[in-house]
């Protein structure tokens, strides 16, 4: 820190902050533009908001490998701690010389990200980190360091401390606190220590040196073998829980020869050339995959012109789409893929939102069409540089196992920008004309931004780089292999590589960590949609729009050459095809489209001239002499033949047959008087119009002509469909066939006798119910004629069950499951479950009803029965 | 950057003929890319897996063909393209077919999985025998055909190096006097000889008999040579005897009529396809004697019974004779793999730019339907269509046209339609042969025809095939078998052997205007029009008009 005075320590992060100076808090701000949303009211509350879990996490994430191991050894370090002391858990006690001068830069990035403070004689990492980076049984510490020995010794028994320290041959000591110092510092002596240890048994030596590199923890049965006694009496293994020891992280330091880390990693791998070609022959080949780029999205767009596929309701393309696509471009299903969605990050097609929502070009591909291919280039170039979707995950599962599929919903990854950039930065590091091994490439990149936990090589950068490599082949970003010059241009200031190796070392927090590619907050640091953030406007890296406008233009500039110039001419041959050697201007390809079908494309197209095709081109509204002139201008060779006669043949019979509409016709064999006819302005409104001289067709329909016709004076007849002339006065005017009506009578029809009877017994039965003379019930109130018999459930049961046995009938009131009420006459079978089963006289069937839904019961007077 | 090749990413090859690189490019790329088709100024070959595979197998490497491409290309060559050409080379040798001292014949590879993957086919499984070692299984003898055509089909090809038998010996020379192989033909006899076994593709009329002599003079061995039909065996022996060491005695014609067996047997497939009672009695030929060497004249007409049979003759040497690979069944690749590969092919521009076929000139006259015709063709049956058309009135008046333009030189009127034949040949006062015809009285006339007794022939499709008839300078279709490309060239074919005065050949193809007829004969005219045969297209009006 660099302050005029020199302060006192500073005693808390907040402190620390307070004696930064402008430039250095905004570097911090930079790196962890978390930290200013919302922006922070004062110093404390930043250095609270600094030392949140979340935050810390996603610095700590932020860092390259060799950063973080630094605050791993900082972690295990004492609190606080002396340069020296993380100078030797980093270098060693040999000092390695790498890690020497790496490890200032290191500090320096932790102290600027705010995760350490401190002098240097002083070094605190922040607490939460520290919690974050220490070991601890449940998250063992990349380190391999187990906990130290004051920590393994907590809620030892003094008598056993004092043991343990008589045994490593120290004085014993008037409390557990100063024993435990004795012993940490007899570790942390090489010299004691290594006397200490000359004394071991080899067999107990080689159980230290199992556990040197961690896991630090071992099982031990209820009675250790001599060789672990040794260990445990001198305090080399502790005890942890029953039947584990750990070596506390000062033994394990002292075997390893003070280092934190098996292999310090301060200088980032190299990234390897596989192999170095001529940069023309690089960039020629950049360019030809350039060009067929273009073309393929073109054809691309050409196939789903008249209307392409429809987006499926949870918003994307089918699979089978996506198959047919692929197959109408010849290519496999992953890369019409990625070609479908880079049309789409470049604007060039879209959802056209109507009812039925379909994918179509939107106005920008006509633009785009338009303009020079090196230009055109350029535009899908940043577009897939900047774009946050990665077609390399269609056809693959969300976490919900839902298929992903090509512009559907959860294909962006907010780090792809960034890992793009970043792999094409390191590309450009090379030597013009190399290409790298890809396995050195995702090394270099796992290094800037190494994962937390154990290391995979299917982590989402890894794979994120992997496509990158080649999508960048694809599209011509890489020829073989090899970043080419225009792509070089394109990616302007930041492709160049910046600082030697030690700024290499920290640039992740300047290089990689670019402030706009990820200034956002960031969970997972993928998981986060895209349009979350507002960054696409900055998302092609470092460069300001000003300067991407230059780097494009430059771009354009080398790449523009490269691209095969158009011709104006194709090569005709007798076997009906014709050949552009290279591609065509675009209106002669157009016109050529269409009069021929195209048998091969490729830096060259063949076209085959059929009889259908050339029909095409006379439907297309072009006579036989415009394809012959046509023909003519453009082909280097005289035009054969066959061709002629073919245009001709096919010219000859095109249109002989002539098909229009009309809704009546006048006809007559006098052709004087159809021209009388036409000359009359009367005549105008049916529209007439000459077919041949004794015949005209009308759109005005057949009644209306002849109203007109007789209103004109003449005297026209009505003809049917087979010519004959009609006779109106024969045909009077008809419904459709129609039944008479059905005769209504008075009243109903009579029933007959079985549907008396049956309406008789119904009658009968209601009335039974309704007018049966009933015995009183004891305690109910006396009821008003008419209502419902009320009982307690107590009385309904049993009066039930006497009917069951007695077989008579009974007076119930019935509430139904609509809650309407009703009485019924019913004679009881069974009582049983809650129900009664009985015969209904008032429905005059045998029906259940459930003894809740019974309001009460009655009996029917004798007289009846 | 700026080559005289093309590479386009559908794997085609466009060769510019006029660039002046053409020549080194073509000879490059030849080892690998099958030629498809030879117009006038842009010549197509095509990469096929099966073209790469022979080239590994002719000891080129994936690098050699990569470099040929890129030396000569215009526009960089697709990526995906060279990785695509060194993953298919790279397949080919893997599995390999040789004798085992022990076990005979056996597959052994230099790559287990591949072993596993093929060995789990339904189709291998029954091929093979039991396996030896991890890396070794045995395999049936007769089953060597058949397993190296499976293998090619699921793109695994073997590399067969268990040899040939030599078969019987038998002296047989070239008797070279006052004539020689033609550059063309010895470097046809040497690539085949090399390759062991193979077809060679040659125009007509540019000597594939002498190939064939050339080649039984090579393995003077027994040798069994199978040709379309008697006239042709009678001109195969014909030309042995004058070409060769051999003598009368030594040849055997086995046909319908004659069953001779002999050190040289010539056989037609027609009687090797007889089929009495489900079986096929004269396919034993094939195992009468020990044969060194096979010889299919016009391989494109194999018939799937000797197909069949061919897979069980892998052990002997096999060569294929063809002007046209063009098989309308599509069943070009079971030549390949049964027969062998290509071993030589000449675009014909090449052969007549040579000199030894004579230039032609392809004209396709088009007739009109008379309006009664019309009618008439318009409701014809489907399947009677092409005969109205093909068959009309004005053809007739046409070809007597001709005739009496080209009279004094010797002409062939060929044609389908018998009645049709029966009546120009009444109109045009000349001998009609026809199926039924005898073969006495076929050689006879075309004897005489020869002789120039007789200048105008009428002849039905029997001709189409290795008639050797050097001296007609005028072809004239009537007619043809639908849309049969091979049948077109063959045709063409007659009139192209070289002539003593060196003067071109005419090719008539008379076609009815806006018929079916039309379209078979654009279709007919394809092989021909790659070939660089531009047809002219003329006028029946016009052709009269100048007439009269």
């Amino acid at each position: 820190m660099s302050s005029d005075e020199k302060p006192s320590a500073p005693r808390s992060l907040a402190e620390a902050l307070r004696t930064r100076d402008d430039a250095s808090l905004a570097a911090l701000l930079r790196a962890r533009p978390d930290l200013v949303t919302p922006v922070p009211t004062d110093l404390t509350q930043l250095a609270t908001r600094a030392g949140t879990r979340a935050s810390v996490v996603r610095a700590l994430e932020h860092l390259d490998r060799f950063t973080l191991q630094t605050a791993e050894a900082l972690a295990v370090a004492a609190e606080p701690a002396a340069y020296e002391e993380l100078l030797g858990l980093m270098a060693g006690d040999a000092r390695d010389a790498a890690v020497v001068a790496a490890l200032p830069g290191a500090v320096a990035v932790l102290r600027e990200q705010a995760l350490l403070w401190g002098d240097d004689d002083r070094l605190r990492l922040v607490r939460t980190a520290r919690e974050l980076l220490a070991p601890s049984p449940q998250h063992p510490s990349p380190t391999g360091l187990g906990p130290s020995v004051r920590e393994a010794t907590a809620g030892m028994s003094p008598g056993r401390i004092q043991e343990i320290v008589t045994a490593a041959g120290l004085a014993s000591t008037h409390d557990s606190v100063s024993a435990v110092t004795a012993l940490a510092s007899l570790f942390g002596d090489r010299r004691r220590m290594s006397a200490l240890l000359a004394e071991a048994p080899a067999e107990s030596l080689e159980v230290l040196e199992r556990l040197v590199w961690g896991p630090p923890y071992g099982q031990v049965t209820a009675d250790p073998a001599a060789r672990l006694r040794w260990l445990l009496d001198r305090g080399l293994l502790l005890p942890t829980a029953p039947g584990t020891v750990v070596m506390p992280r000062e033994v394990a330091l002292h075997l390893r020869g003070g280092h934190a880390h098996r292999r310090p990693e301060p200088v980032p791998p190299a990234v390897e050339a596989a192999a170095a070609r001529r940069p023309q022959v690089v960039d020629a080949a950049a360019a030809g995959q350039a060009y067929t780029a273009l073309a393929t999205v073109e054809e691309l767009l050409k196939d789903w012109d008249e209307g392409g596929p429809a987006v499926l309701r949870a918003g994307g393309l089918s699979q089978r789409d996506l198959k047919r696509t692929a197959v109408a471009l010849d290519l496999s299903e992953p890369m019409a893929a990625f070609w479908v969605e880079l049309a789409y990050a470049a604007g060039l097609i879209a959802s056209d939102g109507e009812a039925d929502e379909r994918y179509a070009a939107t106005p920008f591909f006509d633009e785009w069409v338009e303009r020079p291919p090196a230009e055109r280039w350029v535009l899908l170039a940043q577009a897939w540089l900047a774009g946050t979707r990665t077609p390399g995950l269609i056809g693959g599962r969300d976490a919900k196992e839902r298929t992903l599929s090509a512009l559907g919903p959860g294909l962006d990854r907010s780090a792809a920008p960034e890992v793009r950039r970043r792999v094409l930065t390191l590309l450009a590091g090379l030597p013009e004309g190399t290409a790298p091994t890809a396995e050195s490439v995702l090394a270099r990149l796992a290094w800037e931004r190494p994962l937390r936990g154990p290391q995979r090589d299917d982590d989402l950068r890894s794979r994120l780089a992997r496509w990158t490599l080649s999508e960048a082949e694809l599209l011509g970003i890489t020829g073989r292999g090899a970043l080419s010059s225009q792509a070089r241009a394109l990616l302007g200031a930041a492709a160049h590589p910046h600082g030697p190796a030690t700024d290499e070392g920290t640039g992740s927090a300047q290089g990689t960590g670019s402030p706009q590619g990820v200034g956002f907050p960031q969970g997972p640091g993928d998981k986060l949609p895209f349009h979350h953030h507002a960054v696409p406007a900055h998302a092609p890296g470092l460069l300001s729009p000003a300067e991407r406008a230059v780097a494009s233009a430059a771009a354009v500039r080398l790449l523009a050459p490269l691209l095969p110039e158009p011709l104006d001419h194709v090569l005709l041959q007798a076997d009906l095809t014709a050949v552009a050697p290279g591609p065509l201007h675009r209106p002669l390809a157009d016109v050529l489209g269409v009069l021929a079908d195209v048998e091969s494309k490729g830096g060259a197209t063949v076209y085959r001239f059929t009889p259908g095709s050339v029909r095409r081109a006379l439907d297309a509204g072009r006579t036989a002499s415009d394809l012959h002139a046509f023909l003519a201008e453009h082909s280097r060779t005289p035009v054969p033949q066959p061709l002629t006669y073919l245009i001709d043949d096919v010219a000859r019979r095109h249109g002989h047959l002539r098909v229009g509409a009309a809704s009546a016709y006048v006809r007559c064999d006098d052709d004087a008087m159809l021209n009388e006819i036409l000359a009359d302005k009367r005549a105008a409104a049916l529209r007439l119009r000459r077919l041949a001289p004794t015949v005209l067709a009308a759109q005005a329909d057949p009644a209306a002509l002849l109203d007109g016709l007789r209103a004109m004076g003449f005297a026209p007849a009505a003809e049917s469909a087979e010519g004959d002339v009609l006779i109106t006065r024969a045909d009077a005017h008809r419904s459709p066939p129609r039944t008479a009506p059905e005769p209504v009578p008075e009243g109903p029809p009579v029933p007959d006798g079985m549907l008396l009877s049956a309406a008789i017994r119904a009658i009968r039965a209601g009335d039974l119910a309704s007018t049966a003379p009933r015995k009183p019930v004891e305690d109910a109130i006396a009821q008003a004629p008419g209502a419902l018999p009320r009982t307690s459930p107590a009385d309904t049961l049993a009066t039930m069950q006497a009917a069951v046995l007695t077989g008579e009938a009974v007076w119930i009131g019935y509430v139904n499951a609509e809650g309407s009420a009703s009485q019924r006459v019913i004679a009881p079978v069974r009582v049983e479950g809650g129900f009664v089963t009985a015969y209904d006289h008032t429905a005059d069937e045998v029906r259940t009803y459930p003894l809740h839904r019974i309001t009460g019961v009655a009996e029917l007077a004798d007289d009846e029965a | 950057m700026n080559g005289p090749l093309i590479v386009q990413s559908d794997k085609t090859l466009l060769l510019e003929v006029d660039h002046e690189l053409a020549d080194a490019c073509r000879r490059a790329i030849a080892p690998f890319a099958e030629l498809e088709r030879a117009p006038e100024h842009i010549h197509t070959y095509r990469l096929t897996p099966l073209g790469l595979w022979n080239a590994r197998a002719a000891g080129h490497d994936a690098e050699q063909v990569v470099d040929a491409l890129v030396e000569f290309s215009r526009y960089p060559v697709p990526h995906a393209l060279l990785v695509d050409i060194a993953e298919t080379m790279d397949r080919y040798g893997r599995l390999t077919l040789s004798k085992h001292p022990a076990h005979g014949l056996v597959l052994t590879t230099t790559d287990r999985p591949v072993l596993e993957e093929i060995l789990r086919s339904k189709r291998v499984a029954p091929l093979v025998g039991t396996r030896i070692d991890p890396d070794t299984v045995a395999v049936h003898p007769s089953e060597r055909g058949q397993i190296k055509q499976t293998l090619l089909k699921l793109g695994w090809p073997a590399e067969d190096l268990a040899g040939y038998v030599d078969g019987e010996a038998h002296p047989i020379e070239l008797a070279e006097d006052g004539w020689a192989l033609r550059p063309y033909q010895k470097q046809a006899v040497e690539n085949f000889w090399h390759g062991g076994s193979g077809v060679v593709v040659l125009p007509c009329g540019a000597g594939k008999t002498l190939v064939g002599a050339g080649s039984m003079a090579q393995a003077k061995a027994t040798t069994l040579i199978l040709v379309t039909n008697t006239v042709s065996a009678r001109q195969w022996k014909h030309e042995l005897i004058k070409r060769t060491s051999l003598t009368e005695e030594e040849i055997g014609e086995y046909s319908g009529t004659r069953k001779e067996i002999r050190p040289v047997t010539i056989a037609t497939y027609q009687v090797l396809t007889t089929r009495r009672k489900g079986v096929y009695p004269h396919l034993e030929l094939f195992d009468s004697r020990d044969w060194g060497l096979i010889v299919y004249d016009e391989v494109h007409l194999l018939p799937a019974p000797v197909f069949k049979f061919t897979a069980d003759l892998q052990a002997r040497r096999r060569l294929g004779l063809t002007a046209t690979l063009v098989r309308e069944d599509g069943r070009e690749s079971d030549v390949f793999s049964l027969i062998g590969p290509k071993r030589f092919d000449a675009p014909w521009k090449e052969i007549e730019a040579q000199g030894y076929i004579a230039p032609a000139d392809c004209v396709e006259v088009r007739v009109n339907l008379t309006d009664a015709e019309r009618l008439a063709y318009a409701t014809a049956e489907a399947e009677e269509k092409y005969r109205f058309c093909a068959t009309t009135e004005t053809k007739r008046k046409v070809t007597e046209a001709i005739v009496r333009r080209f009279a004094g030189q010797q002409i062939l009127v060929i044609g389908q339609y018998i009645d049709q034949l029966d009546e120009l040949g009444e109109h045009l006062n000349a001998p009609v042969i026809k199926g039924e015809t005898s073969n006495a009285q076929r050689e006879k006339l075309f004897e005489s025809f020869r002789q120039g007794e007789i200048s105008v022939l009428v002849v039905s499709k029997v001709a189409n095939f290795s008639i050797d008839l050097p001296e007609a300078t005028v072809a004239i279709q009537v007619s043809g078998t639908f849309g049969s490309r091979q049948e077109e060239a063959q045709r063409l074919g007659r009139v192209l052997r070289p002539k003593a005065d060196g003067h071109q050949a005419h090719f008539y193809s008379v076609v009815a205007r806006d018929t079916l007829d039309q379209d078979f004969a654009a279709h007919r005219q394809r092989f021909l029009a790659e070939q660089g045969y531009a047809y002219r297209i003329m006028d029946a009006t016009e052709l009269l008009a100048e007439e009269a």
